[in-house]
């Protein structure tokens, strides 16, 4: 078979392109435009790698840290930097900072993902630790300041990155939400996506054919490998994921963002690449993947459950261009991830490889194409409003408050829910209300009730709701559905009789 | 058009100021955003550059405190161009340009009546600054050295 029509072609073709500075890279993003417009053989013939990457919000990151030993030494159970509470793994001298990890003091604002960039920059950060004392390692306190360079090994550890697609979030309660998917405004205001889609690694090797045990990434601006599959990795359903390793001595903070979410907490933004050797035209066709093919589910994350509803399917399209359709509302998106930091991770991967830097590895070992992502096994349920509530002692707006007022007495409540002729949620009026009627001389129901109502769903946790009463300082909370039906009340008697239990 | 915050205490919130002033000197502003309630309130005007002085002074002279405000700061160096902040504000004053990088629009943001973006943006890039024309008190969340050097 002649050169020139060669399908296929190896690692080892393209490594040696690679040494003699003659390969042909080309980002995702100009792959496909390339196969667009010059069609599958072409682009095989005129393309050796492709580059991919991602820059996104990775929590389950984190790094390993040998500190070496301490004269007299310490053999340390519980250890800090700069406030973080970090894992000690084992052993006397290696610690884990997870990215979530979270500073004592301002637990929802500085983390273990801020110490991880601020080692990759190369400052000092304080190291407290505290051990019980032996024989071999009698030491039992250090206080002490370390950088990198002090460091006898500092690698990047992360458990699950690149994740193939994510979820996009919206909130359609009627109160604002922080969580990891960000700050998600009442009744779908807004919502977030995460993710780069088209350029996601995965998402243009989805089969796993060149990427595996072994192959070499960019990895937080410097290189690393990839050595595994990541935790919940689920290919078939793609929300494929990666465990990775690298050396973060070699890393730039550019490319590793601490981050902060209020009132969820911290994480890193990890720069995540992976060269795409294009081996042969199902690679070519593959590496073609555009956003329209790209869906994901919206997802209401005010339900507080592992199982939240999936309102409809989104493409990455639509996600990237600020405005998705749910429910025949119009919502606005934003990406929580970086596409401009995803897009330079693509193009650095490019230049190394183009300037000799990089080169190819085949994987040792193929990644699981079949597992799936289980839910924990529970021992013990946990109590839900709906196995709490009571059925509601109801009235109607028009009514008197004498009448409300017996009907309080009669059915020994302290709580009375307003609802509208067809059962849908007006307001509350208490005893203490009826109190301040008397005092006040008050007679319409409307000049006593409270309108603005804090309200829980039949499927929401006791915790939570019995969190939101103490939150609010109040008594009860009427128990609606999602179209503001009023399906009974819990109040706080009823959940410390639960626990009291 | 120039933006003034107007804040209003307890004794003069039950006022009709707002409409005093448009009445009394014949000067028509829209107002962009307002927080009211009992105890007091801030209220963003835009009014035409050539009557800024003339509607100062009138609100101080109803007992109201006048600042122009200087709104949100970003901190370009902080921010790795997420975009999380985008479809949150109400104004639309922050977008994602050509490059991917998100530009900030202070003409059209309201400032701290809103403050929406502030506690969403990861990077912690985003300080809303108190308005007052001698302490500029920042809101500002970072507690590590990286930035500075």
């Amino acid at each position: 078979m002649s050169k020139q029509n060669q399908k296929t072609r190896t690692i080892e073709e393209i490594n040696q392109k690679i040494l003699k500075g003659d390969v042909q890279v080309l980002t995702a993003e100009e792959m496909k435009k390339l196969v667009e417009s010059s069609g599958v053989e072409v682009a095989f013939k005129e393309v050796d790698v492709v580059t991919t990457g991602t820059f996104g919000a990775m929590c389950s990151s984190g790094a390993v840290l040998n500190l070496g030993h301490s004269d007299p030494p310490i053999k340390i159970q519980r250890a800090w930097l700069n406030d973080v509470e970090v894992c000690h793994p084992g052993a006397a001298a290696d610690l884990f900072v997870g990215a979530t990890n979270s500073c004592e003091k301002k637990p929802f604002e500085y983390g273990g993902g801020h110490i991880i960039q601020e080692l990759v920059a190369g400052n000092e950060v304080e190291l407290r630790a505290t051990a019980y004392g032996t024989d071999c390692y009698p030491r039992t306190a250090i206080k002490t300041t370390i950088t990198k360079d002090d460091l006898n090994q500092f690698y990047l550890l992360n458990f699950r990155n690149c994740y193939q697609r994510y979820n996009c979030a919206v909130n359609c309660s009627d109160e604002t939400i922080y969580t990891y998917m960000s700050k998600l405004l009442p009744r779908m205001r807004n919502a977030t996506f995460s993710g780069a889609g088209e350029l996601n690694p995965l998402m243009n090797d989805p089969d796993y054919e060149t990427i595996g045990f072994g192959t070499k990434i960019f990895l937080g601006g410097g290189q690393g490998y990839i050595i595994g599959e990541g935790t919940q990795h689920s290919p078939k359903n793609l929300d494929g994921t990666l465990m990775v390793k690298g050396d973060a001595k070699n890393m730039l903070p550019e490319f590793l963002q601490g981050a902060a979410f209020t009132r969820y907490g911290t994480s890193l933004y990890v720069g995540l690449g992976i060269p795409i050797p294009i081996l042969n035209e199902g690679l070519v066709r593959k590496t073609a993947i555009r956003d329209t093919e790209i869906f994901t589910d919206v997802i209401d994350y005010s339900v507080m459950r592992r199982d939240r509803p999936k309102l409809c399917k989104v493409s990455y399209a639509e996600l990237k261009s600020g405005i998705i359709n749910v429910n025949d509302k119009r919502v606005r998106v934003s990406s929580l991830s970086s596409l401009k930091m995803a897009k330079k991770v693509a193009n650095t991967l490019k230049s190394w490889i183009e300037e000799s830097q990089f080169t190819l590895t085949a994987p040792i070992e193929r990644l699981p194409l079949d597992t799936v992502f289980k839910p924990m096994r529970q021992t013990q349920e946990i109590p839900f409003v709906s196995n709490v509530m009571q059925p509601a002692v109801t009235c109607m707006e028009n009514e008197e408050i004498k009448i409300i007022a017996e009907r309080m007495v009669t059915k020994s409540v302290n709580h009375i829910v307003v609802i509208t002729p067809d059962g849908k949620l007006l307001g509350i009026v208490t005893s203490w209300d009826i109190t301040r009627a008397m005092a006040e001389s008050k007679k319409a129901l409307s000049d006593i009730e409270t309108r603005k109502i804090i309200t829980a769903k039949p499927d929401e946790p006791l915790e939570s709701a019995s969190k939101r009463m103490a939150q609010h300082n109040i008594s009860a909370l009427p128990v609606i559905d999602s179209e503001h039906k009023v399906l009974g009340i819990v109040t706080s008697e009823d959940v410390s009789k639960l626990l009291g239990r | 058009m120039a933006r003034i915050l107007i804040r209003l205490n307890e004794n003069v919130v039950s006022e009709p100021l707002v409409s005093e002033v448009i009445l009394e000197n014949k000067v028509l502003f829209a107002i962009l955003a307002a927080h009211i309630n009992s105890k007091g309130g801030e209220i963003v005007l835009e009014v035409p550059d050539g009557e800024v002085e003339k509607i100062v002074s009138a609100f101080r002279q109803k007992g109201a405190t006048v600042t122009i405000p200087k709104l949100i700061e970003v901190d370009t160096n902080r921010c790795f161009s997420c975009g999380s902040c985008v479809a949150l504000c109400p104004v639309e004053a922050i977008s994602v340009i050509e490059d991917l990088s998100i530009q900030f629009n202070k003409e059209k943001c309201v400032g701290s009546v809103c403050n929406i973006c502030v506690d969403a943006c990861p990077a912690r890039a985003i300080n809303s600054i108190r308005y007052s024309n001698t302490e500029n008190t920042r809101n500002n969340h970072t507690h590590n050295k990286l930035r500075e050097k």
